[in-house]
């Protein structure tokens, strides 16, 4: 570490002082007055920096890439419409996760509905034994995500926010605009139906 | 509806859940409840693959940004401008931009930042009024590093703001209220 900082001093003297950056350090909270003020490098200051959590929920909802980006696209443009709206009363993250996984359930509504029989089957791994083995981990992960795809949407929001993301129960409840409980029994039941649907790989 | 969450046993099946996945081993009811035992089976047997998943990069495809700002730039409201004097007739500023410049101005100054800045220009009968140009009120909120002097801030946002916006701007200040709304480590 000292060595380290030993070669990397004069280097440091040497360079031009730098402009200020004031974008890296603003808090969420001074972005978002900016951007309602007009404001709009602000605004795309926030979503660079959430960009990349709220297309990672997007992927896990959707289960598509390509829907995904669309969802995202449109949910910061939407953002950008509708920040004049946005109080304060809740995180900014908080608010862009709702808006992005209403896009995602959106679209889940829209697409042609896939027989349950289809979407049950989480496929059966291959035999211990088999010279396959070393692909099973990818073939396991696959059935998870048609197991995922098999879900009411309601439910996989629930699941890929708790699950996925790591959110408490209250701020789930905050995105979704549903009751605790409501969180709650929704996940309940999404872990028991992915457990029932994964239990062959075991 | 309630009542799905709760195991057969009367625990509540989704706090359960949690505690098996978070490695906590089971207490005494649940070493000898069946219901409970399969639920941690249940719970510890998709773990492992439900981490898996959680652990894969997922990478926001980078032109995303782009096509957003995009879209935001061409919803602009072009008609929020302040009006300066010119000899060749007013000029429009946009109040975002202008708004921009004098933030950019706070966050130079040592442990502060700029949050609001809201920029109000007389009213004036026409473009051709004599009010053009007219002086202009500033209000802004900022934020400070903590420890920083808090008596000599006001002062000292007032003459930055003033000289940028008539250096900067061209648009002489004749009211600056500040306001400090936060601190900051």
């Amino acid at each position: 570490m000292e060595a380290v900082r030993e070669r990397m001093e004069p280097r440091v003297v040497e360079k031009l002082p730098t402009p200020p950056r004031p974008d890296v350090a603003l808090d969420d909270a001074t972005l978002v007055v900016r951007a309602q003020e007009g404001d709009v490098r602000a605004f795309e200051a926030l979503a660079r920096r959430h960009q990349a959590v709220l297309y990672r929920v997007a992927v896990r909802v959707t289960g598509d890439p390509a829907e995904a980006e669309d969802a995202l696209q449109e949910a910061l443009v939407d953002a950008w419409r509708r920040i004049g709206a946005f109080r304060g009363d809740a995180a900014f993250s908080t608010w862009m996760y709702r808006i992005v996984t209403n896009r995602c359930v959106g679209m889940l509504r829209k697409r042609r509905p896939v027989p349950v029989d289809e979407v049950a089957d989480a496929g059966l791994p291959p035999a211990p034994d088999d010279p396959a083995r070393a692909a099973q981990i990818d073939a396991e992960l696959a059935a998870l995500g048609r197991a995922i795809a098999g879900l009411a949407a309601d439910q996989r929001v629930c699941w890929v926010l708790r699950e996925m993301e790591g959110l408490g129960y209250e701020e789930i409840a905050a995105i979704t605009g549903a009751s605790e409980t409501a969180v709650r029994g929704r996940i309940h039941r999404a872990r028991t139906r992915l457990a029932e649907v994964m239990r062959p790989w075991r | 509806m309630a009542l799905e969450k709760l195991l057969a046993c009367g625990r509540d099946a989704t706090a359960a859940w949690d505690r098996a996945v978070a490695g906590a081993g089971p207490d005494e009811h649940e070493s000898g409840c069946r219901h409970c035992r399969a639920a941690r089976a249940d719970a510890l047997g998709l773990d492992a693959v439900v981490h898996r998943m959680a652990a894969q990069p997922v990478e926001a495809p980078p032109s995303v940004i782009d096509r957003v700002m995009t879209a935001v730039v061409g919803e602009l409201r072009p008609h929020d401008v302040l009006l300066l004097p010119s000899p060749h007739g007013p000029n429009r500023l946009s109040r975002p931009a202008a708004a921009a410049v004098l933030r950019s101005v706070v966050d130079g100054m040592d442990g502060l930042r700029a949050r609001s800045c809201r920029i109000e220009q007389s009213e004036r009968e026409s473009e051709d009024d004599a009010a053009v140009g007219s002086a202009v009120d500033v209000a802004v909120t900022v934020t400070g590093r903590f420890g920083i002097d808090l008596a000599s801030v006001t002062a000292r946002v007032r003459q930055m703001v003033v000289a940028a916006g008539e250096q900067a701007l061209g648009v002489p200040v004749s009211r600056v209220d500040i306001d400090v709304v936060d601190l900051w480590d």
